[in-house]
């Protein structure tokens, strides 16, 4: 442990389109995330909670502001490996099997492909997929694909896990368990996480509650849990 | 409250339709550009098919000296016939003739007489010349008076000025003074036996004809024993107002029944001998065999521009069935989802019909010059009308029937799967491939045994047939070698995963086994990519390869009946040397490259007098362009290296070989005409094998022989003709020779006789034909490969944004798309280019009967077949390129849509 923190926010907005017609999706958040920290993000449509996630994730660039990533590195460092972002869509490659699917972020950093494989069918196992191994992705239901999303965030063992509203698709039951899985994961690797959600039964499981209103962060709790 | 079910269907289809051509342009676009592409390449081939059937009606009438010839039977008031003629509807100008019959003709000159077989004198009009100006060619001499025909001059020795003796049956020989010489371009048809079945005429017009006035005609004639009255007969002679459809077919109909109502009116005072009919009736096979062209060269592209208007369309299918799932979610019908598919299916195939007809005018006109579709009003109508209703359909087939079978079986779970388990496609358990190549060879071999006759044309019967039979082999070729190559690729994918990721490791490192992965379940995707470009590939390259075939043989067929680029052909009587100084000039001309002197003479076979040519044997090969096809029992060159190696070899035509049933070695004397005597003595030869084709010769008998030993046996070595080779200005190096040689010589270039070359296929010009398709071709090529396979990746730039969003770097995600790119494009060429090889092999052959001479081998365009290998390949990676650049531009992005 460097003691640094993982992300660094420091001010940060993004404006979509220009003009009259300009929208501010996230307008001068400041935020630290360190090693361990589970973090619910909450708000309501529109409020900027993807576009933030999309921002701490380095898949987008801030128009104004810094997103530094100290405890990780730079932007082109952050994936495939130290972050790994779980979407609210279905997220799996179609023509790849469940267990190929789980093990690509590991073939994407250039590790052999048997150990990629084990790596995934740990993943799997641990998350109790093991049966699924050999399906395809239209073979899943909804919340089995989140589930093999889950064990694919596992079996990368990342440092940052970006969950954008996981469980958006799914019923509670299915919700439930993937939050456990996505929890489990970060748990078992010591990682920190967001997660972006609606649910307030979800957003009470996570120790650090934030919420976003209008693009602003505006509250920062610590949940009792 | 009752309410109508319509209304509701029609504002959701007015609203769903709009947003659709919003939302997605670029397949809608795409969708309309393959219907206009198959809409376009149909009816500008109905361009061509009524620009070369105006063309063939346009030649076969040109072709034609004198349109009809009545003849007016035994006992017929002759006035009153030519009357009657003369007033007739369609009778623009008519001329009498009078023809009488001559033991034969007669020359004292040099000390030396020489006498004729049988022959015609001919009485013509003053006017006759500008009435009929094709009949008579103007060689040396007067053009007016007394005119000799150039053969029996030859025969005679005699030029303008010599007098001649004609022998009369029952009177005393008389004398007439020869004021020019002339050419019969048509003697066939002027001395038919009018009435006579086709069978019945003579197998050669006289060669003894002698042109006089009609007051000279009447001096030799009119006091003829009327028992002679059967040498003597009197035509009327008949330009018609030629206006005429543009179509052989109907052409023909029209002049054969006004002969027909003009023999009606005669009462059988006369007999129409239909020369413009003949012309016509010959026409009509060739229009016919354009029309077999189009079958042939056309129905394949439109077909495949009609697959890949499907192919295009299936690559939104995926996403036409995510909007089949949200809909049903929201409570639209199964008869309301078909509705929708209709309508797009609709909206597509009109606007790419509007589209294909509009590009179809811009084509037709700059390759045909005509925008018609059609040689008449209303087949250039039914054209048009056929070519909107297979845009129409090819947009129902690919867009509506896919999408109405998706909404009544799919479910809405089901509906958004887009990989699956599948097994193969039907017809690949029923080998439907193996049975199509099967057939395809079982027809083709059907087809060898009637030697390749396509298109009938029974003498003495009215209509004419063509074996469309015949198309089905290559056809069903083309197909079966399409659905081969589906078959392979499939097979590839699924057995040879390890393989294929073996093949990729050194391009794609460790993501070799994941690729490989994704390409082994989109197997089905990729086949179908490398089955449209293969059949692309095959229409393509067989296309190119069959077209410059044709024009090669045009070419040859021009050579041969020209000689050359240019032939000087010397005036009867001249006798000059291979060392003149004509020759010399002739060499001496700007332009002039090669100069090939060949003797021409007649010599006696038995009776018959046939045209001899003694060749050069050390450089007529390369300088006539010989074809082996010209010759039988071996190459051009080992049978002209015989006339070298023995100077006494004689090559025979078939014909002759046939009539005096002579086999290889036998002796054959020749009588020729000597130099010194003027006296034909026997000169020995030996039979050493058969020319059917010679450049200058008749098609029917001739005789090849060393030119060294002619002059030896002779005494003379007169050039008949000197072939000249120019190089490129061909026109230039015939005007200059015009120039310097005046009366002295006629000069004859290829480019106005490859105009002139009539009858056959060999007329219709293939230019734009060639352009057409080889334009449509590579738009083909070029869709084929960049637009379906951009399609494709467009459609699926989630699974690539999932990659880019899981951190695949730029080499990664080309990893992906590149060996999908790399698969469709290499194996469509390759296979494609198996297909095309054995393709143009099968055309070349079932088309045997559109090339005059047939092929000695195939040509093959190596530039054009280049520049579709460089627009495949180009449109591949352009694919590929944009769309590795949208998956890393839009990752994330596209993954917030589902």
């Amino acid at each position: 442990m460097t003691g640094r923190p993982l992300v660094d926010v420091a001010n940060v907005s993004r404006t979509f389109g220009r003009g009259p017609s300009a929208v501010v999706a996230v307008h001068g958040v400041t935020c630290v995330l360190d090693r361990g920290d589970l973090i619910a993000l909450t708000g309501p449509s529109g409020s900027g909670k993807s576009t933030l996630l999309h921002l701490i994730a380095g898949l987008d660039l801030p128009t104004t502001g810094t997103v530094t990533w100290p405890g990780i590195g730079t932007r082109a460092e952050l994936r495939p490996g130290p972050v790994a972002v779980v979407f609210q869509a279905p997220s799996l490659l179609p023509p790849l099997d469940v267990i190929e699917n789980v093990a690509l972020p590991l073939v994407l950093q250039g590790l052999g492909r048997r150990f990629a494989r084990e790596a995934a069918d740990d993943a799997l196992i641990r998350l109790g997929l093991g049966e699924l191994r050999h399906k395809l992705p239209e073979e899943l239901s909804g919340g089995q694909a989140q589930r093999v999303a889950a064990a694919r965030v596992l079996a990368g063992r990342p440092q940052l896990i970006l969950a954008d509203e996981p469980t958006g698709q799914l019923d509670h039951v299915n919700g439930t368990l993937v939050i456990d899985a996505l929890l489990d994961a970060a748990r078992h690797l010591g990682a920190a996480m967001i997660v972006n959600t609606h649910d307030r039964t979800i957003a009470d499981r996570f120790p650090v509650q934030w919420s976003m209103t209008s693009g602003r962060l505006v509250h920062c709790a610590v949940a009792s849990c | 409250m009752l309410r109508s079910r319509h209304p509701r269907s029609i504002r959701l289809a007015t609203t769903w339709l709009p947003a659709l051509v919003r939302r997605r342009t670029g397949n809608i676009v795409a969708t309309v550009c393959g219907v206009a592409l198959a809409v376009a390449l149909l009816a500008s081939l109905g361009s061509f098919l009524s620009a070369s059937k105006a063309t063939m009606t346009r030649r076969a009438i040109d072709t034609v000296a004198v349109d009809w010839q009545v003849q007016a039977q035994p006992g017929a008031d002759v006035a009153a016939v030519t009357a009657q003629v003369a007033a007739a509807r369609h009778t623009a100008a008519s001329e009498p003739v009078q023809f009488g019959a001559t033991t034969g003709f007669r020359s004292s000159t040099g000390g030396s007489t020489r006498t004729t077989g049988p022959g015609e004198v001919v009485g013509i009009s003053d006017t006759y010349r500008a009435t009929f100006p094709a009949q008579l060619r103007n060689l040396i001499g007067s053009s007016t008076g007394v005119l000799l025909f150039q053969q029996t001059a030859a025969n005679l020795a005699v030029a303008p000025g010599d007098s001649i003796v004609v022998e009369r049956s029952g009177l005393p020989p008389a004398t007439v003074t020869v004021d020019g010489i002339v050419d019969i371009p048509q003697a066939d048809s002027l001395f038919q036996v009018v009435g006579a079945p086709s069978g019945a005429q003579p197998q050669a017009p006289p060669d003894n004809v002698l042109i006089v006035p009609t007051s000279v005609w009447h001096g030799l004639f009119d006091q003829l024993d009327p028992s002679h009255a059967d040498q003597i007969h009197d035509q009327v002679h008949v330009r018609l107002d030629r206006h005429l459809s543009g179509d052989p077919s109907a052409a023909y109909t029209t002049v054969t029944g006004q002969a027909r109502n003009l023999e009606a009116t005669l009462a059988g005072t006369g007999l129409v001998g239909d020369n413009i009919g003949a012309a016509l009736s010959a026409a009509r096979s060739d229009a016919l065999y354009a029309q077999v062209l189009f079958l042939f060269l056309g129905t394949p592209g439109a077909v495949l521009a009609g697959l890949l208007t499907a192919a295009v369309a299936a690559s939104a299918r995926d996403r036409r069935r995510r909007d089949q799932a949200l809909l049903r979610t929201r409570g639209a019908t199964v008869r309301q989802l078909v509705g929708l598919s209709v309508a797009e299916a609709v909206l597509v195939g009109a606007a790419g019909a509007a589209l294909g007809l509009a590009l179809a005018q811009v084509v037709g006109h700059l390759a045909f010059g005509t925008g018609r579709f059609g040689a008449t009003t209303a087949s250039a109508i039914g054209w048009s009308a056929a070519a909107a209703l297979v845009g129409v359909a090819i947009g129902v087939v690919s867009i509506a029937v896919p999408a109405g079978r998706d909404a009544r079986a799919l479910n809405v779970v089901a509906a958004r799967r887009t990989v699956g388990r599948a097994g193969d496609p039907r017809w690949m358990r029923f080998g439907l491939d193996i049975v199509l190549l099967a057939v395809a060879l079982i027809i083709f071999w059907l087809t060898s045994r009637n030697g390749y006759q396509l298109v009938l044309a029974v003498e003495g019967v009215p209509g004419i047939s063509v074996s469309y039979w015949a198309f089905a082999g290559p056809a069903l070729l083309w197909l079966g070698a399409g659905l081969l190559a589906y078959r392979l690729t499939n097979l590839l994918l699924s057995r040879g995963r390890t393989l294929l990721a073996l093949g990729l490791r050194p391009l794609t490192g460790g993501m070799a086994d994941t690729i490989a992965a994704s390409m082994h379940r989109q197997r089905r995707l990729i086949a179908r990519g490398v089955a449209i470009v293969a059949l692309t590939v095959g229409f393509a390259a067989s296309t190119a390869v069959f077209n410059a075939t044709y024009q090669q043989q045009a070419e040859v067929d021009a050579v041969l009946s020209n000689g050359a680029d240019v032939t000087v052909t010397t005036s009867p009587g001249a006798s000059l040397s291979p060392t003149s100084d004509t020759a010399a000039r002739i060499a001496a001309t700007p332009g002039v490259q090669h100069v090939e002197p060949l003797q021409h003479r007649f010599a006696y076979v038995g009776a018959d007098l046939q045209d001899l040519y003694g060749v050069r044997t050390s450089t007529v090969v390369a300088a006539g362009r010989l074809q082996n096809a010209y010759f039988q029992g071996g190459t051009a060159t080992q049978l002209i290296a015989t006339l070298a190696a023995r100077p006494d070899s004689l090559l025979v035509s078939a014909e002759t070989v046939h009539d005096f049933q002579l086999l290889p070695g036998d002796a054959v004397t020749l009588r020729l005409q000597d130099s010194g005597t003027k006296r034909y003595v026997d000169v020995p030869f030996h039979y050493v094998g058969v020319a059917k084709e010679f450049p200058t010769a008749p098609h029917d008998s001739f005789l090849l022989a060393n030119a060294d030993y002619i002059t030896q046996m002779t005494g003379s070595d007169a050039v008949g003709a000197f072939l000249v080779d120019t190089g490129s200005d061909t026109s230039a190096v015939a005007a200059a020779l015009r120039t310097q040689l005046g009366t002295t010589a006629t000069v004859a270039d290829i480019g106005t006789t490859r105009a002139i070359v009539g009858s056959s296929l060999t007329a219709v010009d293939l230019d734009g034909l060639t352009k057409v398709e080889l334009g449509f071709a590579l738009a083909l090529a070029a869709a084929a490969t960049g637009l379906t396979l951009w399609l494709g990746l467009v459609e699926r730039r989630r699974t690539l944004g999932i990659a880019a969003a899981l951190g695949a770097n730029r080499r990664q995600l080309a990893g992906f798309v590149w060996a999908e790119a790399g698969a469709v494009t290499v194996l469509g060429l390759v296979l494609g280019g198996i297909g095309a090889w054995a393709l143009a092999n099968m055309l070349a052959k079932v088309l045997i009967g559109v090339f005059d001479p047939p092929p000695d081998a195939l040509a093959v365009p190596w530039p054009y077949l280049a520049t579709v290998l460089a627009v495949a390949v180009a449109a591949s990676a352009l694919a590929a390129a944009s769309a590795t650049r949208s998956a890393r531009a839009t990752g994330a992005e596209s993954l917030r849509t589902p």
